[in-house]
């Protein structure tokens, strides 16, 4: 019983995380309609900036963090996506790859190629027992975070202006752009807050691991795209749904697959998607894209 | 219409003999070079290879798949267990099965081995992720690339884990790796001109009129999907056999980054794009890989070593050409439709179509009249407003019915359920006494239901003849066939003039005359055109009524036709329903429907009966 609540509290964790990846991902598609490759590199980025900051206390290096992810987007927004903005979803995506590999390779130039270690405060190492359940700080950390994040998303598109807007513009970008919602202002915020999100994980990863290398955001972005896909394009909170079914299928194979096959758990939980997706071809909040439009 | 083609001979020679100059020019570099640039270019022919199996399916689909590579990975490692000797498998390999270990295969065998494997692989882990949407592919492609890894990387006493396999015998001289690029460009030219890769360039171009004319878009997809992995795994075996090590990270992300790379800066679209695509980028890739390793640029200018300069460089000229020039250094044209090339006289333009096929009063299609399709109780409702209620519509072949009423009325709504679009709350549908409920368009096509839609939704890519040429192809009809039918639709509505040019460069009311020539062209039993004449000009108009007149008789189907202009229904509908509000609130003779105060009301209007007063 101990042994079930721990995995499943460990599961639920991972799970955050995962849906805090999606959520990232999934904003910046449904104001403009982007997968965003390079969102994994917002991450790493985020977590070099924790690697290179590691002198100033903690709290600071986490601003500086947040502040370098906000930036990236932003920049990456303005010289690379705002000039394929019409292109097609593939032409898109293809572009976000490339601006994945030069950020990925910028790091690799400019650092190194192999991993390096960050210090981390103790007390996020340290657990706390409630009952004998022994939970890892972190975990506290990560499931409040998303639960903070949920919410606040929930609140900014649902009771807000902007929030508005962006579902507006999800709905149909033209038509929103045309009742005068701020087409420029709109994409960069949800790139600004996207480029948080990917900050917030990325420091989750380094809190976790210890750890920052170039191409720590390569599966962190396929675990987000995978899961907007399951979750269904556009669906906010199916896409946190399709994180948190992902990580948590990931922690409880760790624990429950017979060990011979405990290598192969990234496989297992891809190839995880591709099940749903032949029993629902447009995810489990179903979604609109690829649907005939006549 | 026998020896109409869909290019001059002179154009296709052209388009297959560049690359292949391109090719061979390739290969005697690097023949006659040291053995460092044997070993280069050999290495570049390989990835080549790999590149034209990208396009193969991105460049035909448009969608794109990031998994190919995984496809590489495995005929690479299928060619090396094929081929490693004894001593170093049992070392590196101790569980592989031994009728592989001991199989000691040459070469060649061992490639088309490795090819019909990864063909296997693709066809299976296709049949899944072809059925998702367009946007869904990349995706679960990619992840599928990360599965391959996975699996290679752990798989120790198999794959020799994430160490990888050497001592793999080195076979692939310039001259193979050559002779395959060859065939490669070949085999996938081949398919590009084939009735199945114009049916998946339909989809690529527009994938709900593709459906329309009866092109099953997972299936064609699912072909090239095979295909391409074929090619991939080609080269990836060709490529282990060049280098003799091989490890999971060998076909990768930057492998797959890489050769996205050259095949959208080639112009992923043609084959030619893929050859020269993979050269230019190549050939940039050294130079930078020379400055990384610290080597001096131009003899004067020494720079330090500098690790990941060369993915920078490539992944700048990526982003460039995403947004400067996506249909990259080609344009997405083969080296036969190349205008400059065309211009030195070394390649034509084909000529329009010869007039004269279609005998005036001549049937293009004889077909024993009967039969009607028949909706009976449709209803519908788009969260809870109701669109369509309890409407039934019986077309006869051979008779045009129109089909009336006020913007809202359901009348689009009512020919997507009969075409397959959309399916019904309830209600049944019937061609010739087959119950039709539950069909997919493509399949609805099949059975002998074409249609167009409220805009033209051409294939802008393709050439208006083979904008109607798919129509038939999508049918199942051979490229000859195809051709003929084409130009005979075509000539019947007076499009030959500008069938060779691309549809998307045609005026709106040429394309919307092209829609109904591509519904024409799969020989449909009942034809269902959703307001043709909208944008049309006067002229237009009247050809279009004149057109329309005779093709009850020359192609033997019924017309549904929905249209706002009553000069067009009344001439050519020998009955005309009114749908007011998702019902039928009227069905009789054009005069009939005229004079209903009802149908006047409802939607004639008072200034209808002022003009017809006047």
């Amino acid at each position: 019983m101990t042994a079930l609540g721990q995995n499943l509290i460990d599961a639920l964790a991972l799970g955050s995380l995962y849906a805090l990846i999606a959520l990232g991902i999934t904003l910046v598609y449904t104001v403009m309609g982007m997968m965003n490759f390079a969102h994994g590199e917002f991450i790493m980025l985020a977590a070099y900036a924790l690697f290179v900051f590691a002198g100033l206390p903690f709290g600071v290096a986490v601003a500086c963090a947040l502040l370098t992810g906000i930036a990236i987007a932003l920049l990456a927004e303005r010289v690379a996506f705002r000039p394929v903005r019409n292109a097609d979803l593939s032409a898109q995506l293809v572009t976000s790859l490339a601006v994945a590999a030069i950020l990925q390779n910028v790091v690799t130039a400019t650092v190194a190629a192999r991993p390096q270690s960050v210090e981390t405060p103790a007390a996020i190492s340290a657990s706390t027992n409630i009952g004998a359940i022994s939970v890892p700080n972190l975990e506290f950390v990560t499931l409040g975070l998303t639960t903070i994040v949920l919410g606040g998303l929930g609140w900014l598109l649902y009771r807000t202006r902007t929030g508005l807007a962006m579902r507006a513009a999800a709905e149909n970008f033209e038509m929103a752009r045309l009742l005068g919602v701020r087409a420029d202002r709109l994409i960069a915020t949800a790139f600004a807050i996207s480029g948080a999100l990917a900050a917030a994980v990325g420091v989750l990863i380094v809190l976790q691991t210890g750890q920052v290398s170039p191409t720590m955001g390569l599966t962190p972005v396929l675990v987000g795209f995978v899961a907007v896909v399951i979750g269904g394009f556009g669906r906010m909170f199916g896409a946190a749904l399709g994180g948190l079914l992902l990580g948590a299928l990931s922690s409880l194979l760790a624990v429950y697959l017979p060990e011979g096959l405990v290598p192969f758990r990234d496989a297992i939980v891809f190839t995880f998607p591709v099940l749903i997706l032949i029993f629902r071809p447009h995810g489990l909040l179903g979604g609109e894209i690829g649907r005939a439009r006549v | 219409m026998s020896g109409e083609r869909f290019r001059t001979r002179q154009s296709a020679a052209a388009s297959l003999l560049i690359p292949l100059l391109l090719i061979a020019i390739t290969a005697l570099i690097g023949a006659n070079g040291t053995p460092s640039l044997q070993d280069t270019v050999t290495a570049i022919l390989c990835n080549l290879i790999i590149v034209i199996g990208l396009q193969v399916y991105v460049g035909n689909s448009g969608v794109y798949s990031f998994g190919q590579l995984g496809f590489a990975t495995a005929g690479a490692y299928a060619a090396a267990f094929l081929t490693l000797p004894a001593a170093f498998a049992l070392l590196q390999t101790p569980s592989l099965p031994h009728f592989i270990v001991d199989a000691h295969l040459g070469a060649l065998p061992s490639t088309l081995i490795a090819a019909a494997f990864s063909a296997l692989l693709a066809v299976v882990v296709g049949l899944p992720l072809m059925r998702t949407s367009t946007l869904a592919i990349p995706i679960s492609t990619f992840a599928f690339l990360i599965v391959v890894y996975d699996v290679v990387a752990n798989w120790d006493r198999v794959t020799g884990g994430s160490s990888g396999l050497v001592n793999i015998p080195t076979t692939t001289s310039v001259e193979s790796a050559a002779l395959w690029a060859g065939a490669a460009v070949v085999l996938a030219l081949a398919y590009k001109w084939s009735a199945s890769g114009y049916r998946l360039q339909a989809t690529r171009e527009d994938e709900v009129a593709a459906r329309s004319i009866g092109v099953g878009v997972m299936r064609e997809r699912l072909i090239a999907f095979g295909l391409s992995g074929a090619l991939c795994g080609i080269g990836g075996a060709l490529a282990v056999h060049q280098s003799g090590v091989l490890n999971p990270a060998t076909f990768y992300f930057g492998a797959t980054v890489t050769t996205m790379t050259m095949l959208v800066v080639g112009g992923a679209r043609s084959v030619f794009g893929a050859v020269i695509g993979a050269i230019a980028i190549a050939t940039v890739n050294e130079l930078l890989r020379s400055v990384e390793n610290g080597a001096s640029l131009f003899g004067a200018i020494s720079i330090g070593e500098a690790p990941g300069l060369a993915a920078i460089g490539l992944g700048l000229i990526l982003l460039a050409t995403m947004i400067a020039m996506p249909s990259g250094l080609s344009g997405g044209r083969e080296a036969g439709e190349l205008t400059w090339l065309q211009r030195l006289g070394l390649s034509a333009p084909a000529p329009p179509p010869a007039r004269g096929a279609a005998a005036a009063g001549e049937p293009a299609i004889d077909r024993p009249p009967g039969g009607a399709l028949r909706a009976e109780g449709i209803s519908l409702a788009f969260a809870g407003l109701r669109v369509l209620d309890d409407v039934d519509l019986g077309l006869e072949r051979g008779e045009v019915l129109g089909l009336i009423g006020p913007n809202g009325a359901g009348k689009t709504t009512l020919v997507n359920v009969l075409s397959g679009f959309q399916a019904p709350d309830s209600g049944t549908v019937s061609l010739d006494g087959a119950d039709l409920i539950g069909r997919s368009p493509a399949r609805l096509a099949h059975d002998g239901l074409g249609r167009t839609f409220q805009t033209a939704l051409p294939f802008p890519d393709l050439s208006g003849l083979e904008n109607v040429a798919v129509g038939a192809m999508g049918m199942g009809a051979g490229r000859r066939r195809a051709l003929a039918t084409a130009a005979d639709v075509l000539d019947r509505l007076d499009l030959l003039e500008q069938a060779r040019l691309p549809a998307g460069a045609l005026p709106a009311g040429s394309q919307r005359l092209l829609g109904i020539a591509r519904a024409l062209a799969i020989g449909p039993r009942y034809l269902l055109l959703d307001e043709p004449a909208a944008g049309l000009n006067e002229a237009e108009c009247s050809q279009l009524v004149t057109f329309l007149r005779n093709v009850p008789n020359d192609f033997g189907c019924g017309i549904l036709l929905i249209e706002h202009d009553m000069s067009i229904v009344m001439p050519l509908c020998s009955r005309v329903q009114v749908l007011d509000d998702g019902m039928t609130i009227r069905i009789g003779t054009p005069q009939e429907v005229q004079a209903d105060p009802a149908v006047v009301e409802s939607y004639l209007g008072s200034s209808f009966l002022a003009a017809v007063d006047a």
